[in-house]
């Protein structure tokens, strides 16, 4: 039975890099469907193809095989820069964040790449942060003067800049501390929770998949 | 608009490499506008000295092409050459009127020139000339009519130069004869019928005076009666030998290429040269030229020759330092290309991380592409106003540094070769009154060489320099565009990772 609610849904993607023997695939054959104001785990071993899907997912890569539809539109059909810049936040494990910047100029970088209308960019910023834990002193320093948890909260200001319907978070607490992973995953819970937002997370940390609506498992291709 | 904004950021961001970007576009642009006013000034030069001159044509015939065959050591061989001369088939006036007629000429005129004897005039002569006839060695004809046994012979009394029109009497305007008495109306009358302007010692010998008139012969006794309208006399003039008080011209006599024209249709036996002159549009016409020529008539032991030497003479030295600014331009722009684009594709591998964020939150590759032209262009254009201004104070002086250490060159070669004829002193056979000067030159005014350029930075080098200077910055943009092109985010993040 078809889910009419979800707003992601993944039909027996496979992905196989071009350098890839025949048959050599990263990602075979996967389905899942992911909804609204729910938080999920992709978890898997390393080379399961966690990264791969997400990924695919954020629009980093088309898969090869099979088909990947966002509210109703098939990403094949559509402009990817535009999907990344508007539909969907990425958070990355190592934060990715350019440090030359400061942490509110990291925001409102994102808010011009979307070409989102807001009359002042420096002002939302500043709520973003709020919003993620920050203090407003933190707004003008380069992002290398922040910690780990603090960078990550930047990301993750960043990637609801321009208020995606979907955030996808490659182990964002991959490199924090036990109390930081839950200060990170309340954050993304009360996204997900309170805000409606699809959250999918990949991780293979038990305590994640403890805490998120669904875990999903990917299996080693054979 | 905020493609522009990074673009801004990167730049005050990455200093240190802007500042070397800004400073090797600012030489290459001081290089490139120094060459530029060197080559767009000497061209403007080069052009209105060229325009001084008439683009002229002349026939002449090919020795080398007669002589090749013959064995001068072999007297016997002589006669055959005499016939070989003999037998080329010459061009009339109407055949040049024909030539004329090309596309390739503008306009034309010739000189008619006709040997005849005096009748009731006598020889300015203060010796006893030679009756020995024709000499064994056939004389080289000079133009068309020149294989004719009379022209040129000195058994004859006088030589008659024919003119076609006022431009053709190149004596007169380079100053080698200037008239000294002459009618009211002989402008008039001058280039139509029966009068002539004769040289004042020959006047002087036979008493005659302006609007006297005198009769000439030909070989079969037919007289020709013609009236002085002018006496002229001979400039710079050596003498007829070294044994004769009177010059080269005494017994020349002035006349038009009609009444010549007339006296040779009257009697077949009286045989003239004429010697056309075109004046054409482009030197490089020559070769379609002969061979239109070649292809209405022209025997092919003629050859058609423009002054273009004669008109560059004082060109080669501004245009040796043309040709070295030209150089120079194009190794300044290959190197200063090269090294703007390595340092771009080192400034790409730097920037792959922030490419690979950049695409990752959205940012199009076009959009992209752009910010980093905009660096460039934003650094490069700065550098280059800074450039074109450095290059506009320094064009002057570094033109005409080169000029003169050109010129120097020149110079010392020149009095080498006056050295060889007999020192400081001695005269220079490249000059005009040389006997090289008078095959080259043909009598034309003394080139004067440019000693200066001058070089001025204009609209139009500014332009030319903005040209090459945008060319430049996006052919080593290209280093970005490719790499643009070629990474994909995810790829740049793992490398991170």
């Amino acid at each position: 039975m078809k889910n009419t609610k979800a707003l992601l849904v993944i039909k027996n993607a496979s992905y196989q890099y071009s350098d890839a023997e025949d048959g050599e695939y990263a990602l075979l054959d996967v389905s899942f469907e992911f909804e609204k104001g729910k938080i999920y785990a992709i978890r898997g071993r390393s080379g399961t193809g966690k990264t791969t899907l997400l990924s695919l997912i954020s629009g980093l890569e088309r898969c090869t095989e099979g088909d990947i539809i966002f509210d109703g539109k098939n990403l094949r059909d559509i402009n990817l820069d535009y999907y990344r810049s508007h539909d969907i936040g990425i958070v990355f494990q190592s934060y990715n964040l350019l440090p030359f910047m400061t942490a509110s100029e990291n925001i409102i970088l994102s808010m011009d790449a979307s070409g989102i209308k807001v009359a002042d960019k420096k002002k939302r910023a500043l709520e973003l942060m709020r919003s993620v834990g920050l203090k407003d002193s933190y707004a003008n320093r380069k992002v290398l003067r922040l910690s780990g948890g603090e960078q990550q909260r930047v990301a993750i200001a960043r990637s609801l800049s321009y208020n995606p319907k979907m955030i996808v978070a490659d182990e964002p607490t991959g490199n924090l501390d036990k109390q930081t992973e839950e200060e990170i995953l309340e954050i993304f819970k009360n996204l997900a929770h309170e805000e409606g937002k699809c959250v999918i997370i990949v991780t293979h940390s038990a305590n994640v998949c403890n805490q998120v609506d669904k875990v999903f498992d990917l299996k080693k291709v054979k | 608009m905020f493609i522009f904004k990074n673009a801004l950021i990167s730049i005050t961001r990455n200093k240190g490499r802007n500042i070397l970007i800004g400073i090797i576009i600012m030489v290459i642009a001081a290089a490139s506008t120094i060459t530029l006013a060197i080559n767009n000034t000497a061209s403007d030069l080069i052009n209105s000295y060229q325009s001084a001159y008439d683009k002229e044509l002349t026939i002449t015939f090919n020795r080398e092409n007669m002589t090749k065959d013959f064995d001068f050591s072999k007297r016997e061989k002589l006669d055959d050459m005499k016939e070989k001369f003999n037998n080329i088939s010459s061009y009339t006036a109407s055949d040049v009127e024909k030539f004329a007629e090309s596309d390739y000429v503008e306009s034309y005129y010739y000189t008619y020139d006709v040997s005849l004897n005096g009748h009731n005039i006598e020889k300015a002569t203060s010796e006893k000339m030679s009756e020995e006839g024709d000499s064994d060695i056939p004389s080289f004809p000079g133009g068309g009519g020149g294989m004719s046994r009379s022209f040129g012979d000195s058994s004859y009394d006088f030589t008659l130069n024919g003119y076609s029109s006022l431009e053709a009497m190149s004596e007169f305007i380079e100053g080698t004869y200037e008239m000294v008495e002459i009618s009211d109306d002989a402008w008039e009358k001058a280039f139509d019928g029966n009068y002539a302007f004769i040289n004042e010692e020959l006047a002087s010998y036979n008493n005659l005076k302006l609007g006297d008139t005198f009769k000439l012969e030909d070989e079969d006794g037919n007289t020709y009666k013609f009236t002085i309208i002018g006496i002229y006399k001979e400039n710079e003039s050596g003498n007829a030998g070294p044994m004769n008080l009177f010059s080269n011209s005494a017994n020349t006599i002035i006349t038009n290429a009609a009444a010549l024209t007339a006296i040779t249709k009257a009697n077949s036996n009286v045989k003239g040269s004429i010697n056309p002159t075109f004046i054409i549009y482009d030197y490089n016409d020559k070769d379609a030229i002969q061979a239109e020529f070649y292809k209405k008539g022209l025997d092919e032991n003629y050859v058609v020759e423009t002054n273009e030497e004669t008109a560059n003479a004082g060109l080669s030295s501004i245009k040796n330092v043309q040709a070295f600014a030209t150089t120079f331009l194009i190794i300044t722009l290959v190197i200063g290309g090269i090294v703007l684009f390595v340092i771009n594709m080192i400034n790409i591998r730097e920037r792959k991380y922030e490419i690979g964020v950049l695409r990752t939150i959205g940012i199009s590759k076009p959009k992209l592409t752009m910010q980093f032209v905009a660096e460039l262009l934003i650094v490069g254009f700065v550098a280059l106003m800074i450039g074109a201004g450095i290059g506009a104070v320094m064009s002057k002086d570094v033109s005409n540094s080169l000029l003169a250490s050109e010129i120097n060159s020149s110079k010392e070669s020149s009095d080498k070769i006056k050295g060889n004829f007999g020192g400081p002193g001695g005269f220079n056979p490249m000059e005009n009154g040389g006997p090289m000067g008078k095959i080259s030159g043909k009598g034309k005014p003394t080139v004067q060489a440019y000693e200066s350029i001058d070089a001025v930075v204009n609209i139009s080098v500014l332009l030319e320099l903005l040209g090459i200077g945008l060319t430049l910055i996006l052919i080593s943009s290209l280093a970005a565009m490719i790499s643009i092109q070629r990474f994909t985010p995810l790829t740049i993040l793992k490398e991170r990772s």
